[in-house]
Parts: structure tokens; sequence; C-alpha cells
């Protein structure tokens, strides 16, 4: 009798053995469902992120992503990708915590210095430009742009697009060791307006840049009015640099045009990266995806997570 | 004297005219707000929005796709799913929250010793003064995560709990205050000759409370679910938590995501303009118009129920 237990128990445990054999990590994961959550349509980051894996068709268009999606803000995908195991979802990189797990964009982890270097594609440019030089009514408002423009270079630039959550390229050092170039900072400006204009995308940093540079620079009044990127240019350096709606800097949440190139290379800059992030549970196996199985989920071309884990 | 009364008679008159002027005022907001929400809602219907031509009223009333096309380039608007999954929330609402609200309403005014009874109304009270946020947010917190566990667990991939579930029990947390407040106050108010009657003719204090006293009230219990079927239709921030705001439908399931005509108003609404943000007024009069319905359909109900007193 104790033989025939002990054989049969051998017998399961060798069936057993066999059976988890060939299965890979996380049996049964390859049959979940992916459940898709994305931004609603008048969202910035959804715009980086459909144009980012090259699904521009869906940045505004909720028709063509898979039926079921779910639209949540930005605090909702986080908390959503804390409970939901087979959920996928998109946040700007500065939102990322180890609540969640982060996924690597065509094998390249997202952190600040791949987006520096370039490596890391999923990410939009914020650049600007300023009106060319004897473009200004005086020299008060050339001198106080250009002043404005050392600012957002500066290490207290940086901080301040940092707080409002894109990646600052660069850092020259702080503001204080940088002020004496610019005299006309130390003047009273509270007379003088400068004007920001562009892109919409940028607004929330280029406004948080006009209020700490006011106080920095002679208490310079600013007037921030963001329209879309194709208007960085225009109302800058463009066809309306002199018309009511002029500016003396522009913004773009894409690099310029080659026709809106017109004016010197020196007019131009870049503040920052906007880095997208595309984030999962903790405990999907899957570490990494490229633009096209992104593109496919959120098109429902793959419904399941065995459809990328075959992949 | 005959002095004194003419200048009482003059004050009456004044104070008088003065309350109501006040209460033209008050009132003539509701001509206000509907006015505006009208105008505003129509807009898109009847201007071209720019060159990118008028919504079809007709599709807009049937479609169950929130939006074919990109947003701001399309007019093909749908809302037709959304009023389905608003009524079906607000009917599930109140299967939920009647029955527990009218029995807590009965053990507060009946069953229980004079002390609990006064906590248990105070908390009720407490309960119904809370904002919808605070609910929205226990809502997302607490019930999504365990929403999310029991669907996994019954072989369903709910979107991170957000659910038709979801926004019933949300919705239900805000109404059974409300609905339990009202029928308690009707439930007191139940001549109690008419109980005494009852236990006299040998029924149990049981079968009283449930055959006499229920049936008695059951024109005021019927005004407080009117009352908790308002703020389900009405209900915007909760419901924009955990509905998971789905963009087409309509969602009977109950651990499919859904929307209702308040959270789909709501979503986007602080980022968007033009036609996207003006569609958002006609979604007001499709609210106003739903929840006018519902109302004047469940007091010709009420009506047709009656009063036991006549």
């Amino acid at each position: 009798m104790k033989k025939i237990v002990l054989l049969f128990s051998m017998i399961l445990m060798l069936t057993l053995a066999a059976c988890s054999a060939p299965v890979e990590e996380e049996p049964g994961f390859e049959a979940e469902k992916i459940n898709v959550y994305t931004r609603d349509t008048s969202s910035g980051t959804r715009d980086g992120f459909m144009r980012g894996i090259g699904f521009a068709d869906a940045s505004a268009n909720d028709s063509v992503l898979v039926a079921g999606f779910i639209t949540a803000d930005n605090n909702a995908i986080m908390s959503a990708m804390a409970t939901d195991l087979s959920g996928v979802g998109y946040v700007s990189l500065s939102s990322v915590n180890n609540t969640i797990k982060a996924l690597k964009f065509e094998g390249v982890v997202a952190n600040e210095a791949n987006v520096l270097n370039d490596t890391y594609k999923l990410k939009r440019p914020f650049v600007f430009m300023r009106r060319v030089d004897g473009d200004y009514v005086n020299d008060t408002e050339y001198q106080l742009t250009m002043a404005f423009i050392a600012y957002v270079a500066s290490n207290d630039g940086a901080d301040v697009i940092a707080n409002a959550g894109a990646t600052a390229t660069s850092g020259t050092g702080t503001w204080a060791s940088q002020v004496a170039n610019f005299p006309v900072c130390a003047l009273d400006n509270s007379a003088v307006t400068l004007k920001f204009g562009g892109s919409d995308s940028v607004q929330k940093i280029a406004e948080a840049l006009s209020a700490a540079f006011s106080p920095a620079c002679g208490n310079v009044k600013t007037e921030n009015d963001h329209t879309g990127s194709s208007d960085g240019y225009k109302r800058s350096q463009g066809g309306e640099k002199d018309g009511v709606n002029y500016k003396h800097i522009g913004y773009s949440s894409r690099f310029f045009r080659d026709e809106e190139l017109s004016g010197p290379e020196g007019t131009r800059s870049q503040l920052a990266w906007d880095a997208i992030v595309a984030i999962v549970h903790k405990d999907n196996p899957v570490d990494d995806l490229t633009g096209e199985q992104l593109t496919k989920i959120f098109k429902g071309e793959y419904t399941l997570w065995g459809d990328v884990i075959t992949d | 004297m005959k002095g004194t009364r003419t200048s009482l008679s003059q004050i009456d008159t004044i104070i008088g005219s003065l309350l109501m002027i006040l209460a033209l005022v008050a009132s003539s907001f509701i001509v206000i707000i509907a006015a505006f929400i009208t105008i505003r809602g129509i807009l898109p219907f009847i201007t071209d929005n720019s060159g990118l031509g008028s919504v079809n009223v007709l599709q807009f009333l049937t479609n169950t796709v929130w939006l074919r096309g990109t947003t701001f380039l399309s007019t093909a608007y749908g809302a037709g799913f959304i009023i389905i999954n608003t009524l079906y929330i607000a009917f599930l609402t109140v299967l939920l929250s009647f029955p527990i609200g009218v029995l807590t309403a009965l053990f507060i005014a009946k069953v229980a010793p004079r002390p609990i009874a006064a906590t248990m109304r105070t908390i009720i009270e407490l309960l119904a003064s809370i904002p919808s946020i605070v609910f929205g947010l226990v809502g997302v917190g607490l019930f999504l995560p365990v929403i999310y566990n029991i669907a996994r667990a019954m072989g369903y991939s709910s979107g991170g709990g957000s659910s038709v579930i979801a926004t019933v029990f949300v919705l239900s947390l805000m109404s059974i205050p409300t609905i339990t407040a009202v029928a308690e106050v009707s439930i007191r108010q139940v001549d109690e000759s008419l109980e005494q009657a009852s236990l006299a003719l040998g029924a149990s204090p049981t079968q009283t409370r449930f055959k006499i006293t229920l049936l008695a009230a059951k024109s005021g219990i019927f005004s407080g679910a009117i009352l908790a079927v308002g703020r389900s239709l009405g209900e915007a921030t909760a419901v924009a938590l955990v509905s998971g705001n789905a963009r087409s439908g309509p969602s009977f399931g109950l651990f499919e995501t859904t929307a209702t005509i308040t959270s789909t108003l709501l979503q986007g609404l602080k980022e968007t303009n033009g036609i996207d943000y003006d569609i958002r007024f006609s979604l007001g009069i499709l609210l106003m118009v739903v929840i006018l319905t519902t109302n004047l359909a469940l007091n010709f109900i009420k009506r047709k129920v009656g009063n036991v007193h006549g």
C-alpha cells in the first residue's frame, strides 16, 4: 500500500514538473486582456505620446483607439496602474514614482540622463525663438529679452522648468552669478512688458518662467498668450511679427520647421524636453515596448499581453 | 391709534413687496440658467461651427460613440449611449440605496432606543452634508481596488475597478443619507392611532411597521427616492473619478467602464475650447431634460401610488 502511494506521488510530482517546465515566468499572464488608459483629447501629454509612438492619428481622436479604453487624468492613471495588473497608460516623466513600473521605450530606460543624451525617444522638445536683432521697439526691450533667455538657461530657470514637470536642457550656473552681465535688470523695468506666446503645451512652464523672471529683473511686466506652436514663429519672426499680437519670445512644442528657420540660428534655442513614459503595474512581466507595439496596443490590434510577450 | 395702525400696515406692505422681490430674484435664476444653457447648447446644432458643419441632432441623440473623428475637426458627436448609461446607473443606484435607506429610517424612527436614534440621526445628517468629491475619493481609494480584485477573482478584467458597479456604490453612499433623512421624517409623522389600531387588532409590531407604518408614509418615502434619483443623475465629480469615462457604449455589464452625462460634461472641460467646449452645453440641455422628465414621471407615479390618508 505504501509503495503504491509513493509511486503515485512520484508520478504526480513528475507530471507537475513536466507541466511547469515549458511555461515561462508569470504563467497565465499571456491570457490577460490589456486595459488601455489614456488622457482625454485636450491633453498635451496625449498629443506628445501619440506622436512619439507613431500614432499621430490618435492624438485628438478617440474613435481610432481600441474599444473600451479608459479616459483618466494624470493622477487617475497613476493610481489605476498601482491596482490594475493588466493596464497600460502613460504619464510625464516627472510623475513617475515607485508605485508603478515605467517601461523602457525601444530598449532605453526613461530617465533624465537618457532624455538629455537623446537616446530616449518618447519625448517632445520645448523650444523658443526671439525677435531678430534690430526688430525691437527700443534697446531696453532687447536687453530684457536677452536677459530672459540667459535666465531660462541658468540653474534658476532649470529649477523652474523642472518644477513645472519637464527636463531642462541646460543649467549655466546660478542667476545671481550672471545678473551682473545684464545691467538692465538693475533698473526699474515695471513700465516695460515682455510678450510671450506660441505653443499652449509650453504654457504652464512659460508662465512659471515669466513669474520667476519678473522679480529677478527689475519687476518687468510679462504677458503670456499661448495659441499654438505655429504662432510661435509667426508672431516673433514671421508674418504677424509686427501685428497687434507680436511677441518677444515665441514657444513651440516641436522643433521649428524648415520654413520657420528664416532668422539667424542664434535667435532659437531649446529650453526643455517633455519626456513621456508608458507605465504598467509593477507585477507586469513586460519591461520594454517599442513604438510599434504601443501603437498596436492603443489601436486594439494587440488585445492580450500575450500578443506583446510573444511578439 | 389710527395713525399707528396705518404705519403698521404700511410696514406690512413694504415687507411684503420686499419679500416678493427677493422671491422673484431667487426664482428668476432658474430662468436665467435654463436660458443661458439652452442658448449656448443650441449653438453647435444651428451654426456651422467655424466651417466644420453643424452637429446632427438626431445623431447626437442616438449615436453610441461620443465623437467619431478628430477633436476640433469633427462634429460627429453622439450622446445616445450616455443617456442610457445615466438612466441605467440612476436606476441601479435607487435599487440599491432605496431599501437600505428606508429600512435605516424605519429603524431610527421606530425601533432604536432614543439615545441611539438621536446619534444615528446626527450621523445621517453628517453624511448627507459631506461634499461629493469626498465620496469620490473614498471610491477611488477604497472601492476601486476591492472591485478590481473581486472582478479578477470572478474572471473579469475591469479597468482598475472603474466600472458601473463602482459608480453605483459611490452614488448609493451619497443617496442613502438623503433617502433616510426624508423617509425618517415622514415615518415619524405617521398617525400613531393607525399603528395602535393595528396592534390592537393583534398584528405584531413588525407586521405593523411594515404593513401600516411604511405604507402610511409611502408618499414621503417616495419623495426621498425622487431626491436620490436627482442626486445620482446630477452628480459629476465623484462619478468622473470612478466611472472610467467610457467614450462609447452603452455599458450594461457591472464591471464595464461607463460614463454619465455629467461626467462626460466635466471631462477635459477646463482644457478644451471651440466646438468641443460648446457641445458640453448641449449635454447640459440633455441633462436638464433628463432630470425634468424623470422628476415629472416619478411625481406622476407618486400621485398614482397615492397616500393612505387620501
